[in-house]
């Protein structure tokens, strides 16, 4: 799967359905966000002038915010935790394995476009700590055999695929 | 509504409800430190020094985005004030960069000098400066983003102020800066390179590129912009610079906005106004007179000579062309962007000592037609038209306007009130900027049996604009009357059939008809509309469109001529017109001549004079034998460079005044040095009606003499007693003879008196128009418009020989449409393939340039800009089209060459 062959006619789509509403500049990324997987930067002057924006704006808005990105995702996005409670818990050196497994640094996507490995500040689920998720999924409590057997399932999901 | 009262520093004051606190605070002499405000920005609350404590609740706030409430009690200094605002200021500094220290902006640094009122000298904290790369590309602007604040103000001022969305914040936290789209250099993103970023950045991360001056301005003064009819105010940085040999003089290193209120252009500049006016120092400024005298070798060449030798030459020799052929043997050329006192003095001269009014100015090729023709048609009642009427329109129409390009200023004033909710419509067959922009745009989509024209498209608004009712009915019975039955005309054909036949679909020019429906609109005209094919007509169709919705005469509306020459109303004004003597009066009226007479006691020629086209036909058949030029440049900017030369070249004796040494300087018999506008006193009348007076902020070059000075010593000898020592002196003269000047001199900025209109007259429909388009020519199948770019003005004399103007590499390249490429197999644009070159035929001759493709170009048209390589596309202009207006030099058909490079 390569996120970065999709159809612009979904784009085109997304847009035609926020033209002249400057109010939807935000729903309308989370759409293309959502669709795409990212937001194509090619994208951003077409969603501009429907909205009667500059392109600068958007361009800032999806900067902006960590939900948005210009550059595509791996199909599994890794969150691991870096929060007080999660860092006590050891989730240091889990992020350390986790780079080594997949060879990927903070905020890199796998060239295969399997994984993108994040940090965030904190999951709100301390209580499980060291905490991550993969795209919506929690996984809590983790140590590193648990890590190994999460990346390994989505691993093998994707040789499946 | 109430006014609110609040205690501030103890102080009772009471305000109106929705101030500000720093508003109120200001308003009150009560000074409160800020980095991020600016009066004409909106309140944005970034740097958080303006913080002030209110007492009931112990909440500080941000005074800037804080309204003031009752019985609020303010402290601005409290120790918990500053102790708070020392905290911001020390970790600014400790963000930026060691290279403060060597900082153009020195002690003008807004953050240095907070942090120095607050007593910050060490920061105490561990230095974490913010490196981003320093970008020096351009040859503008230079932005070194290490120290930036993010204060905001440059990102507002391009959104608020100027309105082209060049950059945003991008990122967030300690990485967020202002940025382009895609983060790529200025040059590349579609900054216009206005400089109004680096006039309101409060710190140095933005600056001018300065290539011939590096530090502080020794002092500052305040001008007038010599460019276009904008006729903005500026503040000059002035710095004594060593120059040859041992002497210093003073020259002007920098141009800013000036910080004045209530000026046309406020905080903002366009890129010529900002950085053009470096051609000051061109090393080909004349810094002395020059006579043309045979050299020992018996070839005439141009030497220097005193200035008493070359007014005493000019004087007898003029005398002696009288005597022997007449009055009318002698031609005068006025400049339009000279002042007014110095074209009052210009064609008093023609007209007293020479007799003749043979007196014109190039205005003729850049738009005095178009002021003419709105005299005539709004009976003097449109003299006075503050741009700031456009700001507060209820809805603007633009046809074929490009103020981006002519008159930035104008343009933000548009897009101003274009984001206050006035809607914009468009008619231009050109995507322009301000096209794009716009709420709608109207050009031909589908291709008709004839070639659609613009004024198809406005009356295709106006039909519709009646169907629905939208038009002005009590205006127009009042007010208008209709002798060529326009209305019964328009209104007994099916609106949508004009629509058809200019080529746009019905629905558009409904929707657009209904923005404008009830509401006056500002119609906004490029200045060079009647040099343009069919000028006439769009004329005709927009003035009629402006009284069909009763928006002529209301302050927010009417029409709106964005003229280029600064001082072309001004020139046209003092009487530098053949037919027309000071004060517009026409020359064939014998009681509008005797005030002249009396008031100049001596009797004036009653034949209307000569004008461009016909002295240079009269050079041609030897009657006319001499020409006084001033500040201008006749081989560069008339049509036909070749037929121009070799008529001059036929002349006895050739007066060229001028600043720079151009192609017409050259020819000249004798060539007396003038000052530039920076370089002396006198005022300029802008496009609004405005009056500017301006003084000298520099000393001019060498033995240069303003060319009022000039023109008094050349009247003195020639016996005329008047005394012409001071500016103020001719001020004098002018305030008695033309009505709309009695203010003249009086204050740096006057508007002048619109002339009263008769209650009892009204505005006259044209008729409606049919002229149709040319078929086209199958030798010459492309329309070529001679336009501008943003980068040059006019012909280029001055703005080529700006050395940041060339340095940004702009090659004037010619236009094409993207069908027309294709077509012509010519795909690539100038800046792939390394300067791929066309050749643009047409009947009077030809040009070669790189060429662009440009999807703004309709198809079957191509744009090239007037200015750049010497002008040189003037020999593709039909010379004969200056003899009639309206006849359209600026429009020229022509053929399409590929030229194939030997490194193909």
């Amino acid at each position: 799967m390569d996120p970065t062959q999709f159809d612009p006619e979904k784009i085109n789509e997304i847009i035609e359905r926020y033209q002249d509403k400057k109010w939807g500049l935000i729903p309308l990324l989370q759409d293309v966000q959502e669709t795409i997987g990212f937001i194509p930067p090619e994208s951003i002057e077409p969603i501009a002038n429907a909205l009667h924006m500059h392109p600068s704006q958007v361009q800032g808005v999806i900067t902006f915010y960590s939900g948005f990105s210009l550059k595509p995702k791996g199909r599994y996005v890794l969150k691991v935790c870096r929060g007080t409670a999660c860092h006590v818990k050891g989730s240091r050196s889990l992020l350390r394995m986790i780079q080594r497994d997949l060879h990927l640094e903070e905020g890199e996507t796998s060239p295969d476009y399997q994984f993108t490995l994040e940090t965030v500040a904190c999951l709100g689920a301390c209580f499980l700590a060291p905490t991550m998720m993969v795209n919506r999924d929690y996984f809590g409590k983790l140590n590193p055999t648990k890590v190994t057997s999460v990346l390994s399932e989505y691993s093998k999901d994707s040789k499946e695929a | 509504m109430k006014n609110i009262v609040l205690t501030i520093n103890g102080k009772k004051i009471s305000s109106p409800p929705g101030t500000s606190i720093l508003e109120a605070a200001g308003k009150n002499a009560i000074k409160i430190p800020t980095l991020c405000s600016h009066a004409d920005l909106a309140p944005h609350g970034a740097c958080r020094f303006c913080l002030v404590e209110e007492e009931n609740t112990g909440r500080l706030m941000a005074s800037c985005v804080t309204p003031v409430a009752q019985d609020m009690i303010i402290q601005t200094d409290s120790p918990r004030v500053t102790g708070h605002r020392k905290n911001i200021a020390r970790l600014m500094i400790a963000e930026h960069p060691e290279s403060c220290i060597v900082c153009n902006k020195g002690n003008r640094c807004e953050l240095r000098m907070v942090a120095a009122q607050l007593g910050v000298a060490e920061t105490g904290l561990y230095p974490m400066p913010n490196y981003k790369p320093f970008e020096t590309n351009n040859p503008f602007i230079i932005r070194d983003l290490s120290k930036c604040i993010l204060c905001g103000k440059c990102i507002r001022g391009d959104h608020e102020l100027v309105a082209v969305g060049a950059i945003d914040y991008n990122d967030r936290g300690f990485p967020s800066r202002p940025a382009t789209l895609y983060g790529q250099p200025l040059e590349a993103s579609n900054c216009t390179f206005c400089g109004t970023c680096v006039s309101l950045c409060p710190t140095g991360a933005l600056s001018t590129h300065n290539t011939f001056f590096v530090g502080t301005p020794q002092r500052e003064a305040t001008s007038i912009c010599g460019f276009c009819s904008a006729g903005c105010s500026l503040t000059m940085g002035v710095a004594s610079q060593h120059t040859t040999g041992e002497t210093f003089i003073d020259r002007v290193v920098e141009v800013s906005p000036s910080s004045d209120i209530g000026t046309v252009n406020g905080p903002t500049l366009c890129v010529r106004g900002h950085f053009a006016h470096d051609f000051l120092l061109s090393p080909d400024r004349l810094t002395h007179p020059l006579i043309k005298r045979p050299s020992e070798e018996g070839v005439a060449s141009l030497q220097p000579c005193s200035i008493d030798e070359a007014i005493a030459t000019i004087a007898s020799r003029l005398a002696d062309i009288k005597r022997l052929h007449g009055p009318d043997s002698i031609g005068f050329i006025g400049s339009t962007k000279c002042t007014n006192e110095e074209n009052y003095l210009f064609q008093k001269i023609a007209r007293v000592i020479f007799n003749t009014n043979n007196i014109t100015t190039s205005g003729i090729l850049n738009g005095q037609a178009l002021l003419r023709e709105l005299d005539r048609k709004t009976l003097d009642a449109s003299r006075v038209n503050p741009l700031s009427g456009l700001e507060n329109a209820q809805a603007i129409v633009t046809i074929l306007a490009d103020p981006d390009h002519s008159v930035p200023v104008a343009g933000y004033h548009i897009k101003r009130g274009v984001k206050k909710g006035a809607p914009l419509v468009a008619i231009d067959p050109y995507r322009t900027d301000i096209a794009a922009f716009g709420t709608i745009w109207l050009h031909p989509e589908k291709s008709t049996e004839s070639q659609p024209l613009p004024h198809d498209i406005i009356n295709a608004l106006a039909a519709r604009l009646i169907h629905e009712n939208g038009a002005d009915q009590a205006f127009m019975d009042q007010k208008t009357n209709d002798p060529h039955g326009w209305f019964e005309n328009i209104v007994s054909v099916n609106p949508d059939t004009y629509a058809v036949q200019a080529g746009v679909s019905p629905e558009k020019i409904k929707k657009a008809a209904e923005m404008l429906k009830g509401k006056k609109i500002a119609v906004v005209l490029p200045g060079d509309l009647l040099e343009r094919k069919n000028g006439k007509e769009i004329f005709d169709a927009a003035f009629n469109l402006a009284l069909l919705t009763g928006s002529i005469g209301d302050t927010h509306a009417g029409i709106f001529i964005l003229s280029l020459e600064n001082n072309l109303a001004g020139a046209m004004d003092m009487g530098c017109v053949p037919d027309m003597l000071p004060g517009r009066r026409p020359i064939e009226k014998p009681e509008e001549r005797k005030i002249l007479e009396d008031s100049w006691q001596t009797s004036l020629p009653t034949n209307p004079g000569m004008d461009i086209h016909a002295m240079i036909e009269a050079a041609e058949a030897g009657t006319l034998k001499a020409l006084y030029i001033m500040g201008e440049n006749l081989l560069r900017t008339l049509p036909d460079p070749d037929r121009v030369r070799s008529a001059l070249e036929k002349l006895d004796f050739i007066v060229v005044q001028e600043i720079i040494r151009n192609k017409t300087a050259e020819i000249a018999d004798v060539i007396l040095p003038a000052a530039a506008f920076a370089e002396k006193q006198g005022s300029f009348t802008n496009m609004e009606g405005r009056l500017q007076s301006f003084d000298a902020v520099v000393p001019p070059p060498g033995d240069a003499l303003a060319d009022w000075k000039l023109l008094a010593m050349l009247a003195e000898k020639n016996g005329h007693t008047e005394d012409y020592t001071t500016v103020e002196n001719i001020q004098r003269e002018i305030r008695q003879i033309i009505p709309g000047y009695s203010e003249i001199g009086s204050h740096r900025q006057v508007w002048v008196s619109q002339p009263e209109t008769k209650q009892s007259e009204t505005f006259a429909f044209a008729p409606l128009s049919a002229a149709r388009a040319t078929t086209t020519d199958k030798d010459y199948p492309f329309s070529a418009f001679i336009g501008n770019l943003r980068w040059h003005l006019g012909s280029g004399t001055r703005t080529s020989r700006s050395g940041r103007i060339k340095a940004s590499g702009k090659a004037g390249e010619i236009a094409i449409s993207t069908k027309d490429a294709h077509a012509l197999g010519l795909n690539k644009g100038s800046k792939d393939d390394g300067g791929a070159v066309i050749r643009l035929v047409s009947p009077f001759g030809a040009v070669s340039r790189a060429y662009v493709v440009d999807p703004a170009v309709p198809p079957g048209q191509v744009f090239i800009p007037q200015g750049f390589s010497g002008n040189d596309l003037m020999q593709i202009t039909d010379f004969s089209a200056l003899k009639d207006t309206g006849s359209g030099w600026r429009n020229v058909n022509v053929r399409i060459e590929k030229i194939i490079s030997s490194t193909d």
